[in-house]
């Protein structure tokens, strides 16, 4: 990486004061969406696939208070991403992932991790690594195990620039 | 309209069975009423534009033409992968279609997204002779929407397309209504000096040509589905729904620049084929272009879908709205776009050969200053693409006076964002390339491809199995869109295995813009410039794939050549 590169991104990043992940609102306490869960607490696991640019499935129903083990694939061939989060909160992240995209972190198939975790100074940092969600390049596979809460308006989303809008998200269901 | 030979339901029951289609239009003379005025025009099925034709990926379809005109006509499937016996241009696919005969166009449908059909017959497409096709695809769409519509724009001009060609020949300048004015020279005079003026305006006259020349067919009225700007067609949705509208650009000479104030778009499709979703506010979408957006309105309210021309000097206008009737409020045009000395950069090829390189500086400067003052009045200058890393366009000239800015200074789609969602190629190294410069003389309204038109010029061969990079330069001031019948045009955005296919490549003026051809089509087919008047003048050329399967070349060998319309 070249120093000016190196100074754009820092520039950029200095501004958000979390790390570039699940947006602003809650961190371990309570989130409207539910909170990470324990995989030995989990109830049943529950495949996603991801494709360009759409999941199977694209509804999934839950008990309040459940714990799921996602097993999230990425059968396409672009990077996507799979987010538990209300609508709100897909739409703070979508600004940091548009961020993350202009700055050349995220080009069609690939991610480039040696620019996200760099180092930026004051603890920011381009990672993805809130527990909510996981990015994955083709092929990648990773879990995402999630308790939910009781209630709320909850979707599993990416928010790769462009992708939530053309319809890339699922329902969750809370029964 | 259309009789499906096959249920639903049989299909379903009898899956081996070939899902076929049997569609009748019939060519008529039609009464087009755009608010405006009322004129003659030609339509399908009673009406212009036609009906939309749907079709589905792996249907075989049979369409029954029956020409009630008394003059010949023919109709061209716009972007369908086709034989080309099928693809409908007089004189090289086939001798067209005579009054009172129907022809039965056969063939099977290998793509979907959003295309058109229109007539190549003279200016039968100008008169109106234009509808719409969406193909569903085989699989699901890759992406989410619950309900979908077509928007179907053009430039409705009140003269016949016959008259228009007769008077621009005579006079190139006669629908030209924005030329530059005493008070202009004036106005210009007193901000950049007297003498930057005079100068200014005596190389562009040396160069026959006026900054005005964005668009060098005006006084049309803009329509969306055949409805003007104060029939309002209207598009019902429930808030929170998401909404596909699936533009197309029928248009004889018109570019249009289209936002929806208070909605963002998502651009999933370009020339009906799949793109990487790209958000925008605006798009400019050019003649025989399409784009399929999404939108998601949330709110009980309804939304303009604004059309300007690129040159603003006419706008089509539609709603969406929760409710028959609700509108909202329709935007002012913005000032008119003035080419600039960039604009120009291309064009050694014109015939303004005493023009000298003194004089060529002198009008750089004073022209960059009249762009600012002039045509973006009430702009924020910075926002003009240069030097100074504010938003630029690589597809326009540096400094060209007709790059778009968004009305809301956000996002304004570029060929740049444009990337395949899923290649249809390999990508490999192209076997040869062909230089196409696009040329004219403004002065005798003569259009031509290398400096020859039509008439003159030899065609085009291609082998059977080869990758052609076409290099387009643009030495003329006005944008053309190129389209290659028959086979997909890989335009090249920088993007390599993600470069996105289209069926028509806008090249501006003052720029060089490449694309690839995977010759796979044999046969003979047309290319030529999408604007009527300009295709019509000469900047056209019949393309022959020599080689390929046996039988094909065969039937190529026999072609009938008849007719000569393009």
């Amino acid at each position: 990486m070249n120093a000016s590169k190196f100074l754009v991104i820092a520039a950029v990043v200095s501004m958000p004061a979390a790390t570039f992940a699940a947006g602003a609102d809650g961190h371990g306490h309570g989130m409207a969406s539910g909170e990470p869960g324990k995989a030995s607490q989990a109830s049943r696991t529950i495949n996603v696939e991801m494709y360009d640019n759409y999941y199977e499935p694209e509804m999934i129903d839950v008990e309040p208070g459940e714990t799921v083990r996602f097993v999230v694939e990425n059968k396409g061939n672009l990077v996507h991403e799979f987010n538990i989060g209300t609508p709100g909160m897909h739409d703070a992240h979508q600004k940091e992932m548009k961020m993350m995209v202009e700055h050349g972190v995220i080009q069609g198939g690939q991610i480039h991790h040696d620019m996200m975790n760099m180092d930026m100074g004051n603890g920011h940092s381009m990672k993805h690594d809130d527990p909510n969600s996981v990015l994955l390049e083709p092929g990648e596979s990773q879990e995402v195990v999630w308790t939910f809460s009781d209630k709320g308006n909850v979707e599993f989303a990416c928010n790769v620039p462009g992708h939530y809008q053309a319809g890339m998200y699922g329902e969750i269901n809370l029964k | 309209m259309k009789v499906r030979l096959l249920t639903g339901l049989l299909s379903l029951l009898m899956p081996a069975l070939v899902l076929a289609g049997e569609y009748n239009l019939t060519v008529d003379r039609v009464e087009i009423d755009t608010g405006d005025f009322v004129k003659e025009g030609i339509g399908y099925n009673g009406k212009s534009p036609g009906p939309v034709l749907r079709f589905k990926e792996g249907e075989d379809v049979r369409i029954n033409v029956t020409n009630n005109l008394d003059e010949a006509t023919s109709i061209h499937w716009h972007g369908l992968i086709l034989p080309f016996e099928q693809d409908g241009v007089p004189g090289i696919s086939f001798p067209g279609i005579q009054p009172g005969e129907t022809f039965t166009y056969e063939f099977p449908i290998t793509q979907a997204g959003t295309y058109w059909f229109h007539s190549h017959s003279g200016f039968q497409e100008p008169d109106g002779a234009f509808g719409a096709i969406v193909i569903e695809p085989e699989g699901r769409e890759p992406f989410r929407y619950d309900r979908e519509y077509v928007i179907q724009l053009t430039d409705k001009h009140p003269h016949s397309g016959d008259r228009i060609m007769r008077n621009l020949k005579m006079m190139p300048d006669y629908y030209n209504r924005q030329q530059q004015t005493v008070g202009e020279f004036f106005s210009d005079a007193s901000s950049n000096g007297l003498m930057d003026t005079i100068q200014d305006r005596m190389a562009w006259g040396d160069m026959r040509m006026m900054k005005a020349d964005v668009e060098d067919v005006q006084g049309f009225t803009g329509m969306i589905n055949g409805k003007g700007p104060a029939q309002n067609w209207t598009g019902l949705f429930e808030p929170g729904e998401r909404v596909r509208l699936r533009f197309i650009n029928s248009s004889a000479m018109t570019y249009f620049d289209v936002r929806i104030p208070g909605l963002d778009m998502t651009v999933v499709q370009a020339d009906g084929n799949n793109i990487q979703p790209v958000n925008v506010d605006e798009f400019r979408i050019g003649v025989a272009e399409t784009y399929d957006v999404i939108v998601h309105p949330k709110d009980e309210r309804a939304h303009t879908i604004f059309a300007e021309s690129m040159g603003r000097s006419g706008y089509a206008r539609a709603t969406l709205a929760p409710e028959e009737g609700m509108e909202a409020p329709v935007p002012p045009m913005r000032d008119p776009a003035r080419l600039t000395m960039a604009d120009m950069a291309g064009m050694p090829g014109m015939d303004h050969g005493d023009m000298d390189h003194s004089s060529m500086e002198n009008m750089d400067d004073s022209n960059m200053q009249d762009m600012d003052h002039g045509s973006m009045d009430g702009m924020d200058h910075s926002k003009m693409g240069g030097d100074d890393g504010q938003p630029s366009d690589p597809f326009y000239a540096k400094g060209s006076g007709i790059m778009p800015v968004a009305a809301n200074d956000g996002k304004f789609l570029s060929y740049a964002d444009l990337k395949a969602q899923k290649p249809l190629y390999e990508e490999r190294e192209p076997t040869r390339e062909i230089e196409l410069r696009l040329t004219g003389n403004m002065e005798r309204y003569t259009w031509s491809i290398n400096g020859v038109k039509y008439e003159d010029a030899d065609p085009i061969r291609l082998q059977y199995g080869e990758r052609v990079r076409f290099k387009f330069v643009n030495e003329t001031m006005m944008t053309h869109p190129m389209h290659l019948h028959g086979m997909w045009s890989i335009l090249d955005v920088g993007a390599g295995k993600w470069n996105p296919i289209k069926h028509t490549v806008s090249v501006q003026p003052g720029t060089t813009v490449y694309m690839e051809t995977e010759v796979d089509a044999p046969g003979q087919w047309a290319f030529h410039c999408h604007l009527s008047y300009h295709a019509a003048a000469g900047m056209f050329r019949k393309v022959i794939v020599e080689g390929g399967p046996d039988s094909t070349q065969a039937k190529t060998d026999v072609a009938i050549e008849e007719g000569g319309d393009a």
